[in-house]
């Protein structure tokens, strides 16, 4: 994965490290060759100076000079005055102008100059490595800021960058944050002209992302809210028509048993689009969770009594905020799934557990359990656990689960499946948030 | 002194600036269609880095010793097998990896070629960071050119970086088939400038014959000029190259336009573009 910071940040400080340094080069060198000329200069006016030396005074064979430069006069094959350090022959050929020579174990620049009015030949010599160690040092130090400035400058821009990039970010957070469930647009009140176009193509998705999926709802609620009618219809039927032949009959018993199931599906189907987001923020309430839990045990117990289950809850009363009604159906589909999937004469323990920040609803039986493979699918839309157990089936539709973590979700709750304290079976655990 | 030292810096941190560049646009460009083992992840290269350091560092403290050993040849015979090995690792990472997953035994060729980029840049480290330890410690070592040769030093380094770095983001916003062709040309030419670097070392320490100088470009280009170590830099350059060089330099490019990789980059059906 490339990052678009990293890109930035890392081509445009190398980019400015190119160009600023190949362009310290070029005034190096550039540079260099002006303090060459400069100390050309000053040679030829030393040359100049010297060349109107008293000469008479035995002292002038050994002038004192600074260990830099040299000088010699000559008229003719006669020295007439040197500098202390200047050798004994001449310092160069009798030739006017600039060139290099060798002595005293160093390489020395040389100026001749012939001085016609009082025929003498004035020679000036001047140490390079000292002259270019001199001009180096001048020059770097001009270097030196350029050098100490790029960490700061790769700062700044990496805090410029880090600030252009940010309605980048807030943008991928925005979109990071937005529940599953969130379908609402993205405001764009801090936007960048470059990124409107990406917000706008964002919201016309979401929106009609949206209308398909009301649509879709709609449908669905519709369907199961029309099918009621004909279905009661469907049961007075069945239930005259008990009367008038043998109740006991294969295909009459099958037939009720589908109708039974259907009737489930529709409730089911209703139940999941009933717990909207809209409805629940209305009707949301502190609730007694033991309280309610222990009224649908009460409902439900003849359920559990017909397989001869041994049921138990235990902990304290807790509040929680939650909507009544989508609480309860939490509830009955986790205890009539309990119920089903539970062996005759088995054992389901309800527990309410306060865990400080949260409050842990617990369910847990001793049936056959959920394989590790299907742990993460039974929460699916129609998703259901193959079993052996024909009683199970009936009239189960896949979608019980999938209505837990629905009303689960919209309580900011998180449901769990784990296995349980038995020898075998599963734990279904809910956690609310503790009110405060 | 300062010139000196941006030159020789440069001269050998561009020279592992390309390399890595190259070697980590492969990564880039085969993260998806070889193994995910650890190493094709970008960090392999900083590991490569710290231990070539850590080996750049033990090679110049012990030089005095290796130059010592083979007829006081030691040190020329040490480069020329880094070189060399460096040389047969680009081979084999061409030869062997896979170009994409359909290849067989993805998981164990992918192993190989992360070891081989390892290598190569470890070797590369060992090779130019050695070198410039040697130049930066003898030289700074005297009080007055202490801050020419750090200031040449930083920006010979500076340069070499940041075109390596140009170069890797050059390279990754090609479309996918042309940075694998042009990171694979400019890997043959780093490993026919091994090979020839290989075959020098060897001739100086009088263990490959000296053969006649196959061409003198010193007055065109002199190998001193900044185009000169530049040059040497990206492809070897060098004016006057003796025929074994030239021989050598060219059967690693042969090498490489031969091996399955190279074939993958030019048909258009083979692309990697589809693949990315």
């Amino acid at each position: 994965m490339r990052s678009i910071r990293l890109f930035l940040i890392a081509s445009i400080v190398a980019t400015l490290i190119l160009f600023n340094f190949v362009a310290a080069l070029q005034g190096y060198q550039s540079s260099m060759n002006e303090a060459d000329i400069l100390f050309d200069n000053q040679m030829l006016d030393l040359a100049r100076l010297v060349s109107n030396l008293d000469v008479s005074n035995a002292s002038s064979k050994d002038l004192r000079l600074g260990n830099d430069l040299a000088f010699q006069i000559w008229s003719g094959e006669q020295l007439l005055a040197a500098s202390n350090n200047a050798p004994e022959q001449a310092l160069q050929n009798f030739n006017p102008g600039f060139e290099y020579t060798n002595f005293d174990g160093y390489r020395w620049r040389t100026f001749t100059r012939f001085e016609a009015p009082l025929n003498r030949w004035v020679i000036v010599a001047e140490r390079t490595d000292l002259r270019f160690v001199l001009a180096e040092n001048v020059v770097l130090q001009s270097i030196l800021p350029l050098l100490l400035g790029i960490p700061l400058v790769g700062l700044l821009i990496w805090v410029i960058v880090s600030h252009g990039l940010r309605p980048l970010q807030q943008l991928s957070s925005d979109l990071k944050n937005k529940g599953a469930s969130d379908l609402s647009p993205i405001l764009s009140a801090d936007s960048r002209i470059e990124l409107d176009q990406v917000i706008e193509s964002i919201n016309g998705f979401i929106q009609r992302l949206s209308t398909v999926m009301e649509r879709e709802k709609r449908f669905s609620a519709d369907a199961a809210h029309e099918l009621r009618t004909p279905m009661s219809a469907l049961k007075v039927q069945l239930h005259n028509l008990s009367k008038e032949i043998d109740a006991n009959d294969e295909s009459f018993l099958q037939l009720q048993q589908g109708v039974d199931r259907m009737q489930h599906l529709i409730e089911q189907l209703l139940s999941l689009y009933r717990a909207t987001p809209e409805q629940f923020a209305n009707n949301c309430k502190t609730l007694d969770l033991y309280k309610i839990t222990q009224d649908q045990l009460a409902d439900l117990y003849p359920n559990f009594e017909k397989k001869r289950q041994n049921i138990e809850l235990i902990g304290d009363s807790s509040d929680i905020e939650a909507d009544q009604f989508a609480l309860e159906t939490l509830l009955s589909n986790l205890l009539v799934n309990a119920n089903r999937y539970t062996p005759e004469g088995g054992e389901i323990v309800v527990g309410i557990h306060d865990l400080g920040d949260e409050i842990c609803l617990s369910v847990e039986d001793n049936g056959p359990g959920i394989p590790d493979s299907e742990k993460t699918r039974v929460f699916d839309r129609f998703y259901r656990v193959d079993s052996k157990d024909d009683s199970s089936r009936s009239p189960g539709c896949g979608l019980g689960l999938t209505i837990v973590s629905h009303i689960a979700e919209l309580h900011h709750a998180r449901v769990e499946l784990k296995d349980s304290s038995f020898a075998s079976g599963s734990a279904f655990c809910v956690y609310f948030k503790k009110k405060r | 002194m300062f010139l000196n030292a941006v030159v020789l810096v440069l001269r050998e941190i561009l020279e592992a600036a390309l390399l890595i560049s190259v070697l980590l646009v492969f990564t880039h460009l085969f993260q998806k269609s070889w193994d995910r083992s650890f190493v094709l992840r970008t960090s392999w290269v900083a590991y490569s880095i710290v231990v070539g350091c850590l080996g750049a560092a033990a090679y110049s403290h012990y030089t005095p010793q290796i130059s010592e050993m083979f007829d006081y040849v030691g040190q020329e015979i040490f480069n020329a097998s880094v070189h060399l090995i460096s040389f047969i690792l680009i081979l084999v990472l061409v030869f062997f990896v896979p170009s994409n997953r359909l290849a067989q035994r993805v998981s164990r060729r992918s192993q190989v070629a992360a070891l081989c980029m390892i290598g190569i840049v470890m070797f590369a480290i060992i090779r130019e960071g050695s070198e410039i330890m040697q130049y930066v410690g003898g030289i700074a070592s005297q009080a007055e050119n202490f801050t020419p040769v750090m200031l040449g030093g930083f920006i010979g380094a500076g340069i070499g970086v940041s075109t390596g770095v140009l170069l890797f983001y050059g390279l990754i916003n090609l479309s996918v088939s042309w940075s694998f062709r042009v990171s694979l040309i400019l890997l043959c030419l780093i490993a026919g400038n091994m090979g020839s670097q290989a075959v020098l070392l060897l001739t100086q320490a009088d263990w490959l014959p000296y053969t006649p100088i196959a061409w003198n470009t010193s007055a065109v280009l002199p190998e001193n000029s900044i185009v000169g170590h530049l040059l040497y830099a990206l492809i070897g350059y060098e004016a006057t190259p003796s025929v074994l060089q030239v021989s050598i330099y060219l059967l690693g490019i042969i090498l490489i336009i031969v091996s399955p990789l190279f074939g993958k980059a030019w048909p258009q059906q083979h692309s990697l573009a589809g693949e990315n």
